[in-house]
């Protein structure tokens, strides 16, 4: 039973699903609430926990479900490492007679290593950068006073309501005029305005004790020493989470690229991966593709899956 | 305290200033180097004529070696696009200055491009011009102007598999769309398809259902350009013939919205009596040279058919010296002649040798290439073919009837042309 | 709260000092406000004023007051997309809702396994759909896997990717496939807001499972529940990714939606103006939705 009630202490963090009525509340509070959902586990009454007959009917459809919900990834794996022409269903699906043939046309053409390493860059650079304008602007809103900043801090939060697709043509646009089709620079540039990541930011950092910052400033801290000293460490569970969804955000992301990435050199995995969808490649390869790009992001959220489930679950945060 | 706010000030500053000159730098490394920079490289786009990517590389590989060898200090870099999707991502380069400077075109995509492109006569040599079959540079002439250097030839006529004949003891083969219709049933009794249709919305029209409109007397544009005519009589009575043939399995209905790979077709598999949408030189290797019969396009009222020309045209802004003699240098049939062998198309040129020493098969395909038909040079195209393929396909799966689907993709059409 | 309130009296008294706080939060403000500016705010006007325009991105824009509108109004594809999208949110948002609903209530008690059941639930959430469509590509296909299932169990044959009405249910299936994890963290989270005390003494009273859920989970459920209309419907409106790799929206346009129909406006025929438009009308589809979804699920509360 301790296994129990430390896996859902673990998993599932109280409430506090971020709606227009009810704004997510700080960490600070979330930690304490979760240390009482804790205590509460350990009084499930013997009724609550379900009859035997119960558990087992749980337990197959659960089994069933998960099934069907990996199968996708299963035959992802299993076909791409089948010969060309391996369609066949089930027959192919069988986990023999399997070569790495599609692997080494993937990993041996010049495109798909070159989508990984513009990926990568997309990724990473995208992360760094969300991260930094987040938490200098995120703390600003917080902390410090400065005339426009209410105004201005709702009017970058109401940019979540506008949809992208009412923005994406005039900032496909501005950046063919700044000569940014087919860089990285307009790839990422406009993906580091978040609006999400500079309220979640903020929220966050309100959630901070005022004395904190306080003591260092008595102390001669300058404003560049209690940011790097005292904000970043304190944040780094934001950053955490942040980083994860912004990471997944940008490996996962298809339509920008998709505009902004026009030459094969350019392009980012997912959009590579649809190009060679179209072009007929043998299915095996489209799927050793495939596999090359999801299996950094399945490594991600091994790691990251404590931030990406919290994350969810004490902000709503867009998966 | 108040003396460190200077120096304090400074460092406050320096983070937000990290941060814009992090997104600065980004913009200035990314740097771009900029279309048709007047500089000595001179940036081709092609797509997949050669479908093998290593024999395409190693053809290109040798072809700008040469180039940079009789031409020190230029030098050309191919990049090789996927033909899916090939407008929006020329288009797009285009319009955010990021175009090559030479880039392989197909007939009715140079008017759409016409405002961006150097005249072929800008840079053609006369005697290189002289050369050329009348056919190749009509089909590359926008307003009587060739704007690009027709590098092959491709001819679609009717051909058909002797073996299907021979099995339903037939002898002669049909001409007329009636021909393929009486034959249809006979064939279909016997488990063969009269022909086949791809109905996929990627396939280009100008190869499967403009032939069928150009046969029954229509035209894809009225005859001042500003609206469409494919939805007139001779358009329905070309998609209900066509959706009679689908209807009564005559013709594999899951072409009509899906492609299958090649080998995977009924053509392949020598089910099929007549296609036009697939060349000798596709089918060969299936049917057996023997097997393949050529004949002149299908005609209702008048017989018509597909032929194209592959060109190499130059953007504006391009070096025109060095991309002049880039084009004319694999314009040359010696250089262009792996191209025009890749899927058993033709020299565009008088002067070239006859690729297929021998063939009687291409030879009896060569002599229709005069007559064929690239398709209508207008402006949208490509961006009418947008909007009337799905409505085809609308029709062929009984969504529509025939005359209903032409006329919705004529008025989605004639607000394209509106504009 | 009462530190926030009390700052500014703090700050005024201390003059320069208040200057030099306000000084450096603009400061550490700029360079986000520089990119907002930039690409968001700027282009969500520009996006509606570019509605009013002809716009090629080779000329300049050129304003046409409601041409696109009306054009837009008498175009049967943004009627039939639109039909299409609606047709695809109205089978997965409730679908995502249901099967996150059904696994929240399944794996909201600890018990051994609970942890990898919900990571497996979760898997699809953070796999790009792009990649998912390559394979369930094959899963569609004639002879694929669902062909096989559906004719076993005597539902459509063939392949439904290419089947101008089961096309859109096809899609929908990968949807609530990709989406259905995250719905149920969500309503994880929300369960626990379920007041124990409640739900033992029902219990105690001897009121059956639906009675339970009906009267004492539901009701603290409903925020979470509207949120997640929200934001299924909202990303229901956009779908794109799968659409553009698994069918091209065919066929015979039966998948074509309205962010497709957008994405082909602007960048295939670069009538930007028109593409403007569609992305308006999407935005106002939103909304409305949005506030319908608010006066139903908030009447009954």
């Amino acid at each position: 039973m301790s296994l129990d009630t430390h896996e859902v202490t673990e998993i599932t963090p109280p409430p506090i699903v971020a709606t227009e009525d009810e704004p997510a509340r700080s960490r600070l509070r979330l930690r304490r609430d979760r240390r009482r959902a804790g205590r509460e586990q350990d009084t499930v009454p013997y009724a609550l926990r379900g009859t035997r007959r119960g558990k087992v009917l749980r337990g197959v459809l659960l089994g069933v479900v998960a099934l069907a919900t990996i199968f996708p990834f299963y035959a992802m794996v299993v076909l791409s490492l089948k010969p060309s022409g391996a369609v066949e269903f089930p027959g192919s699906l069988l986990p023999w007679n399997l070569t790495t043939s599609a692997y080494s046309d993937v990993l041996g053409s010049q495109d798909v290593p070159q989508w990984l390493i513009n990926t990568l860059i997309y990724s990473i650079v995208g992360v760094l950068g969300t991260l930094l304008l987040s938490a200098l602007a995120g703390y600003a809103f917080a902390k410090k006073r400065f005339p426009g900043r209410e105004a201005m801090f709702w009017s970058f939060l109401s940019m979540v309501m506008v949809p992208y697709h009412v923005t994406m043509i005039p900032t496909f646009v501005l950046i063919a005029k700044m000569n940014g089709v087919d860089t990285y620079w307009g790839l990422i540039l406009p993906s580091l305005a978040n609006a999400q990541a500079v309220f979640l930011m903020r929220q966050f950092i309100q959630g901070l004790p005022d004395e904190l910052f306080e003591a260092a400033k008595i102390d001669g801290a300058s404003e560049f020493q209690i940011f790097v000293r005292i904000v970043l460490p304190l944040i780094k569970p934001i950053m955490a989470t942040l980083g994860t969804f912004v990471f997944l955000w940008h490996w996962n992301d298809f339509l920008w690229p998709l505009i902004v990435g026009q030459s094969t050199d350019m392009r980012t995995l997912t959009v590579g991966i649809a190009s060679l969808q179209q072009q007929n490649v043998p299915l095996n390869v489209v799927l050793a593709g495939s596999v090359v790009a999801f299996v950094p992001i399945f490594m991600a959220y091994l790691v990251g899956q404590r931030y990406v489930t919290e994350g969810v679950a004490a902000t709503g945060i867009k998966g | 305290m108040r003396r460190n706010i200077r120096p304090r000030t400074v460092r406050a500053i320096a983070l937000p200033a990290l941060a814009t000159a992090l997104t600065v730098g980004l913009a200035a490394c990314g740097g771009s180097s900029g279309p048709g920079s007047g500089g000595k490289t001179i940036t081709t786009w092609m797509y997949p004529v050669i479908a093998d990517e290593a024999k395409n590389k190693e053809y290109w590989a040798g072809l700008t070696d040469a180039f940079a060898k009789a031409n020190p200090g230029y030098k050309v870099k191919v990049e090789t696009y996927p033909w899916a999707n090939r407008d929006t991502a020329l288009a797009t380069a285009i319009a955010a200055n990021k175009g090559p400077d030479v880039v392989y075109l197909v007939p009715d995509q140079l008017p759409k491009y016409q405002r961006s492109l150097v005249p072929a006569d800008e840079y053609m040599p006369a005697a290189d011009k002289a050369d050329y079959r009348k056919a190749a540079l009509d089909s590359v002439s926008v307003d009587g102007k060739p704007m690009a250097t027709p590098l092959l030839m491709s001819a679609n006529p009717l051909i058909c598999d002797k073996r299907v004949f021979a099995a339903i003891g037939e002898s002669t083969y049909p001409s007329t769309w009636d021909d393929l219709l009486n034959l249809a049933p006979r064939l279909k009794d016997k488990g063969y398809q009269a022909t086949s249709y791809s109905g996929d919305t990627q396939q280009t029209l100008n190869l499967t259902w403009y032939p069928m409109l150009w046969q029954a007397g229509g035209e894809v544009f009225a005859a001042d350009g500003k609206s469409v005519a494919f939805n007139s009589e001779a358009g329905v009575k070309a998609l209900s013939y066509l959706r009679t043939l689908v209807d009564k399995g005559y013709t594999d209905k899951d072409q009509v919205t899906t492609t299958p790979k090649l080998e995977q077709t009924p053509v392949a598999k020598g089910k099929v009596a007549c296609t036009w949408q697939n060349t000798p030189a596709d089918v060969e290797k299936f049917w057996g040279k023997e097997n393949a019969v050529v004949m002149p396009p299908l005609k209702d009222v008048k017989s018509a058919g597909y032929g194209t020309v592959g060109s190499f045209a130059m953007l504006k802004g391009a070096n025109k010296d060095a991309a002049g003699k880039w084009i004319s240098f694999v314009a040359k049939p010696e250089n262009s002649l792996a191209l025009v062998k890749s899927n058993g198309y033709f020299p565009a040129r008088t002067s070239a040798a006859d690729p297929y020493p021998g063939n009687a098969l291409q030879a009896e395909v060569a002599k229709t290439l005069d007559v064929m038909s690239a398709g209508p040079l207008k402006e949208k195209s490509r961006d009418v073919m947008g909007v009337l393929a799905p409505e085809i396909q609308a029709a062929l799966i009984g969504n529509k009837s025939p005359k209903d689907a032409l006329n919705d993709a004529a008025k989605a059409a004639n607000a394209l042309l509106a504009r | 709260m009462a530190a926030v309130a009390e700052q500014p009296r703090r700050l005024r008294r201390r003059g320069p000092h208040a200057r030099r706080e306000a000084r450096i939060g603009l400061l550490f403000v700029l360079p986000a406000f520089v990119l907002f500016v930039l690409f968001r705010f700027g282009p969500s006007i520009a996006g509606v004023l570019l509605g009013f325009t002809d716009y090629s991105l080779m000329d300049s824009p050129k304003f046409t007051g409601l041409d696109n509108f009306t054009r837009l109004w008498d175009d049967p594809v943004f009627w039939s997309s639109l039909k299409v999208t609606v047709l695809y949110t109205v089978i997965t948002v409730p679908g995502t809702i249901i099967a996150a609903l059904g696994l929240a209530l399944l794996t909201r008690r600890a018990f051994r396994g609970s942890k990898l059941f919900r990571s497996i639930f979760f898997l699809p959430v953070v796999t790009s759909l792009v990649l998912a469509s390559t394979v369930f590509i094959w899963i569609f296909s004639t002879d694929g896997p669902w062909s096989t299932v559906m004719s076993l169990v005597g539902g459509h044959t063939g392949s439904w990717l290419a089947d101008d009405v089961f096309v859109v249910p096809a899609l929908a299936i990968v949807g609530i496939w990709s989406r259905f994890g995250y719905g149920m963290l969500i309503l994880l989270a929300s369960l626990q807001n379920v007041p124990r005390e409640l739900e033992e003494a029902a219990l105690t009273d001897g009121a059956g499972p639906w009675q339970r859920f009906r009267h004492i989970i539901a009701p603290s459920l409903k925020p979470a529940l509207f949120f997640l209309a929200v934001i299924e419907t909202t990303a229901s409106f956009q779908v794109f990714d799968a659409v553009y790799v698994m069918t091209g929206g065919g066929p015979a346009n039966a998948s074509y939606t309205l962010v497709f129909q957008l994405y082909d406006a602007g960048f295939k025929y670069f009538d930007l103006g028109y593409a403007s438009a569609i992305g308006l009308a999407l935005f106002v589809l939103t909304l409305i939705v949005a506030i319908i979804q608010r006066l139903v699920i908030g009447k009954e509360k």
